[in-house]
């Protein structure tokens, strides 16, 4: 079942006329390898992770830069990009910094991650990982309990022996 | 409590400089009264509410986007997002608020957000920006990419141990965006950036200082129209030619919006009257710079790539039109050539 994220919030300014439409190919990493879920290293992370690779067909991008003529003739500051996965209907929204470019590859990083969790569900890497997290606390908790109850036994054993006239260490 | 504050402290700005090319005093005094900095404290939160109101009013484009850049630059941050909560509802010092104000109210008689603040960032770069340089625009940052892809290839083809040189020529680099870019995803390259301002040249050889690729890059103050053939005794063949020369046509000048008719050199936008005499003048020279197979890249005018084509194929035999690319709007907007070995054939 896959999730629809609506993100698309007021921050982007939709009320300029938006252009969408199918993405145009840009040569990151992720374009030139083959379909289907393979290694690949999502950059920044020292892991290797398997996220499904993105085909640049199934997505649209709108980049709201209003009705004019672009380029020199324009200077905007805008430059919030929004990305739809038309199979999923996933839609992911970013505005992290002040480079089209580089919101448009964090954009697809994050598509990448959402559409793992949506394909995979449980098995995906982001809820793995997160188990993984929680399973590391509870055995941290687990042991940290263990050694706060093996000094209380001792403590007691102490008192136990001062009691009975033997001589404490 | 504050904005009531503000209506009582109306005052009105007068005659004041700002910016080392302002010239802008007259339009001050017609555009003045700005609201005093509040007496009492004020968070940035708030500073926020009141600036992007009144870019609003006084009909600044992206009122709120104007007001988040710069709320966030003098918090040291890239963008609003990335501002904590603590950061944006924590009282601002009586000095941070003067700054603030002083900055907004730059913005008020339409500078550039870019030129406010004294910086931008291309791809992943941030570069010092300062009028009447050309601000980079988005659409050349996939110019950028175009050329990498095609750079990229080639070094991955070279033979190995061959430590072939890679050089690219960038004409009308305006504040370096475009060689300091290439230069900094390809440690191999070296450029060659020219400009026929030395308002430019002197940006572009200080963004070059800052990001520490001085010693790659060749800065030279020249103009292609007057003096194309100091370009040719410059350098040695090159692997690639990169330009976002100015591509407007003349007509479309007026029109262009106060952000850039007041305070962006018109020299680095008008290309004449169909937008062409300097794309004309290097393509023209291309071929004498270029190497075998080498390539020509230029961002242009969405009515240009058919008209270059034609043009292209009619007077320079060496350049054969590669291909026209489109930018992230849809519209074409680059141009690739390649210079061919007319002995050979096509």
């Amino acid at each position: 079942m896959s999730r629809l994220y609506a993100v698309i919030g007021s921050v982007c300014d939709v009320s300029r006329r938006a252009v969408w439409r199918g993405s145009p190919s840009i040569p990151p990493l992720l374009a030139l390898l083959p379909a289907g879920l393979t290694r690949v290293f999502a950059a920044g992370k020292k892991d290797l992770i398997d996220f499904p690779v993105l085909n640049e067909d199934e997505l649209e991008e709108q980049f709201v830069r209003g009705s004019g003529p672009g380029g020199q003739a324009t200077n905007k500051t805008s430059n919030c990009v929004v990305l739809k996965h038309i199979p999923t209907g996933i839609v992911v929204k970013c505005h992290q910094t002040r480079s089209v470019d580089i919101n448009r590859k964090r954009a697809r990083g994050i598509m990448r991650e959402k559409l793992d969790v949506a394909y995979k569900g449980e098995l995906s890497e982001v809820l793995v990982k997160k188990k993984e997290s929680v399973l590391r606390k509870q055995e941290k908790k687990k042991k940290a309990h263990e050694n706060l109850e093996r000094k209380r036994l001792f403590k007691e054993a102490l008192v136990a022996d001062s009691k009975h006239g033997n001589d404490s260490v | 409590m504050w904005r009531r504050s503000f209506s009582a402290g109306y005052r009105c700005l007068g005659r004041r400089r700002i910016g080392p090319k302002g010239t802008w005093a007259s339009r001050a005094a017609r555009a003045c009264s700005v609201p005093a900095s509040p007496a009492g404290g004020i968070s940035a939160l708030q500073a926020l509410d009141v600036w992007e109101e009144l870019f609003e009013e006084r009909g600044v484009s992206e009122p709120k986007h104007s007001a988040d850049h710069i709320v966030a630059h003098l918090l040291g941050a890239k963008t609003r997002e990335s501002l904590g909560r603590r950061n944006l509802t924590e009282i601002l010092s009586r000095e941070r608020t003067e700054q603030l104000w002083e900055l907004c109210t730059r913005r008020l008689s339409r500078m550039p957000v870019q030129y406010v603040i004294e910086q931008w960032d291309f791809r992943d770069l941030t570069l010092k920006m300062r009028p009447p340089v050309f601000i980079p625009r988005p659409e050349t940052e996939e110019l950028v990419e175009l050329v990498l892809m095609d750079l990229e290839k080639t070094c991955g083809q070279a033979e190995e141990g061959a430590d072939a040189p890679l050089t690219c020529l960038e004409v009308g680099c305006g504040s370096g965006a475009i060689s300091l870019s290439l230069l900094s995803s390809l440690p191999q390259l070296k450029a060659i950036a020219l400009d026929r301002s030395q308002d430019a040249v002197d940006l572009t050889r200080e963004n070059a200082s800052s990001l520490g690729l001085q010693d790659r890059l060749q800065i030279y103050h020249i103009d292609v129209m007057k003096d194309p053939e100091a370009v040719l005794r410059l350098c040695s063949p090159v692997s690639a030619l990169v330009s976002n020369p100015p591509y407007l046509f003349s007509e479309d000048m007026l029109s262009l919006e106060p952000e850039i008719l007041r305070f962006e050199d018109p020299s680095a936008l008008d290309g004449g009257q169909d937008g062409l005499d300097v794309i004309r003048q290097i393509l023209t020279m291309a071929p004498k710079v270029l190497s075998d197979h080498g390539r020509a890249y230029l961002e242009v005018d969405p009515r240009h790539p058919r008209l270059i084509r034609r043009w292209v194929e009619a007077n320079v035999e060496e350049l054969r039109y590669v291909e026209t690319r489109h930018d992230i709007t849809g519209r074409p907007r680059f141009c690739i050539l390649q210079k061919r070995d007319i002995r050979k054939g096509p």
